[in-house]
């Protein structure tokens, strides 16, 4: 018999909207900037019944975790839904688009054991989402805003994230065409050593320029037909620009060659690369094609310490890790219902959520 | 069967099955939570390491007379430097490629003629010749094993020409720490059988050193000095190196077999 009567009980809420719900244009009117979270934690957790809050506010979603004690109606959900409202001066037509998702009890443990799984993410199994649930319960831990169950909530989160990060493949294999190339690009070089070269400054080019300089690539260098929008791509990068006419001359000194001209021809051909490695010492030299038509000639494959990619490969190998991840999926999720059967033991959700039929369920 | 023939069979059973475990791990995609191999690799080592204590003991004196003991040396030596090279350049998979290659020489090591007899009576043992052979062993096990991560280099490389972007391309380390390496491991083994060669200018006529050993063992150590240098002059690609890393293992290894 619960000590509590159920009109007492604590109940564990989640108030959210996240990129499948929600347009971005809505989104970004409800995102909490960091230095205001201390502050919205305590707001939160001084509505009514409410004692404890935790804010999880990234590009992607805005969640809002929070133990309310009273009975199980919607006036938890109502209320924090028009704290939002109001705390970010919404007008009706705003707050009428937010398009939010109520969870409960169980439903609120296992939708954030998902979360920081990566498994509700954009790019399935992302490992980013874990570090940013990890800051916000920190910032709330420090900002006192946590209590028993919050606490127990997300040190149990953490470990079933890990769970699934260490027992399944769920984050292997790149799902990107920018990720497939830092991958590669990993595979045959020290990042850290590594010069990239733009030819042509297209937007997937840049992508990809931007997911080597991100993960720590030495240089870059951006090289155009018109100069204007090369300083302007190179200047973004924290790169150099280089005149189109002068391309060739660097193309020794560099190790990735990311092209993406709109030439209707080869522009990058076996002699030229047999010349280049010549200079190189045989180090190797990793071409990347984004080009349609394509610029390099593919018999440039051929020569010795060149791995040249061209956009279909790089497709292919990023749908593959798509494919991965999705046949991971079952396996997060046998997890994920594993260790909600424990912590829902620990927690006794039957005794702070069920319904009239006895069974849990979400508001 | 003796102790010996135990040790020596558990040995061989357990890098075989670390070899079957680490390929059905990877084929399986569970690689990655596989504690197994290393705990078979070291269950190996230590019978390996039984077997020569033990066989030691049986002919009073290093087991290193024979070719099957010798093979044993070299395969124990092998799996010595795995420990020792495989975290510092993080090539945990070596012991896939390591396995194998080990498992084969102590079945070799088995099956030959009058493998693990006594050695013929010495009037004495010297010491400078034991450790002349012992690090001469140990030398040859490093050409074995820049052999074994020459294999990996090719397969890595392999992968990348053709596109084949798959789990044990993940697993593999990346090429050019594979080429670093190969290098490190040739150098190291042209140093220690420097070190050999140096000590037979001390040696008595008499102790056994043979004028057909010492002309095989300058071969081994002229091939592998000059596959050192083009490989550190960047002469030719790291894809040829690692070709000629594991085509030149082949030259120590016919060696062991003539001067045996």
């Amino acid at each position: 018999m619960s000590p509590l009567s159920p009109e007492n009980e604590k109940r564990l809420l989640c108030l959210g909207l996240n990129y499948r719900t929600t347009p971005v244009e809505v989104r970004e009117r409800i995102a909490f900037p960091e230095a205001h979270l201390p502050g919205a934690l305590q707001q939160v957790r001084s509505l009514p019944g409410f004692e404890e809050s935790v804010v999880l506010s990234t590009c992607n979603r805005v969640e809002l975790y929070a133990v309310k004690e009273g009975v199980a109606d919607k006036s938890g959900f109502d209320l924090l839904k028009a704290y939002l409202v109001e705390h970010f001066q919404l007008e009706d037509e705003h707050a009428e688009a937010l398009s939010f998702y109520h969870l409960e009890s169980e439903e609120t443990a296992r939708h954030l054991f998902r979360v920081v799984s990566g498994l509700d993410s954009m790019v399935l199994g992302e490992t980013e989402i874990f570090g940013q649930v990890k800051q916000a319960y920190k910032t709330a831990l420090e900002s006192e805003a946590t209590g028993k169950t919050l606490n127990k909530l997300f040190q149990q989160a953490f470990q079933v994230g890990k769970k699934v990060r260490n027992e399944t493949s769920i984050q292997r294999g790149s799902t990107s065409v920018g990720s497939v190339a830092v991958d590669l690009c990993e595979k045959v070089f020290d990042l850290k050593q590594c010069r990239v070269m733009l030819v042509g400054a297209g937007e997937m080019s840049r992508t990809c320029a931007q997911s080597l300089m991100s993960r720590g690539a030495k240089s870059v260098i951006v090289s155009n037909r018109s100069y204007d929008r090369a300083v302007e791509l190179a200047n973004e990068m924290g790169g150099r620009a280089l005149k189109f006419d002068d391309w060739e001359k660097v193309l020794h000194e560099t190790d990735v060659i990311i092209s993406s001209t709109s030439a209707p021809h080869f522009i990058i051909k076996p002699e030229m690369i047999e010349q280049v490695m010549k200079k190189r010492r045989w180090e190797p030299l990793f071409i990347i094609d984004i080009a349609v038509p394509r610029d390099v000639d593919p018999k440039v494959n051929e020569i010795e310490g060149v791995y040249l990619y061209d956009i279909d490969a790089l497709q292919a190998i990023a749908d593959e890790g798509r494919r991965e991840r999705m046949r991971q999926l079952q396996a997060c999720e046998q997890i994920i219902e594993e260790q909600l059967e424990k912590f829902g033991r620990s927690q006794q959700f039957e005794r702070l959520s069920a319904g009239h039929d006895g069974r849990l369920e979400t508001i | 069967m003796t102790l010996n023939q135990v040790l020596l069979l558990l040995a061989t059973l357990a890098f075989a099955g670390g070899a079957v475990h680490a390929v059905s791990a990877l084929r399986a995609e569970r690689w990655h939570k596989s504690q197994w191999q290393w705990v078979l690799i070291l269950a190996g080592f230590a019978l390996q390491t039984g077997f020569l204590y033990f066989r030691g003991k049986e002919v009073g004196q290093c087991p290193m007379k024979s070719l099957p003991d010798i093979l044993v040396f070299i395969s124990w030596s092998m799996v010595l430097l795995y420990f020792l090279v495989g975290p510092a350049y993080r090539l945990s998979l070596l012991g896939v490629f390591t396995g194998p290659m080990v498992a084969g020489l102590l079945v070799l090591a088995s099956v030959l003629p009058g493998a693990f007899g006594a050695y013929p009576a010495k009037a004495k043992i010297v010491a400078l010749v034991e450790l002349h052979v012992a690090v001469a062993l140990v030398a040859y096990a490093a050409f074995a094993m820049a052999a074994v991560t020459g294999v990996m280099f090719l397969l890595q490389e392999r992968l990348l020409k053709s596109h084949r972007i798959g789990q044990l391309f993940f697993q593999l380390p990346p090429i050019r720490e594979l080429s670093k390496a190969i290098l490190r491991l040739v150098v190291l083994g042209v140093l220690l059988l420097s070190v050999a060669l140096g000590l037979t200018f001390a040696l008595e006529p008499s102790t056994g050193v043979t004028s057909s050993k010492m002309v095989f063992a300058w071969s081994v150590w002229g091939l592998y000095a000059v596959i050192a240098l083009l490989m550190w002059r960047h002469s030719v690609s790291p894809r040829r190196t690692a070709w000629l890393a594991v085509a030149g293992f082949s030259l120590p290894f016919v060696s062991l077999w003539i001067v045996s």
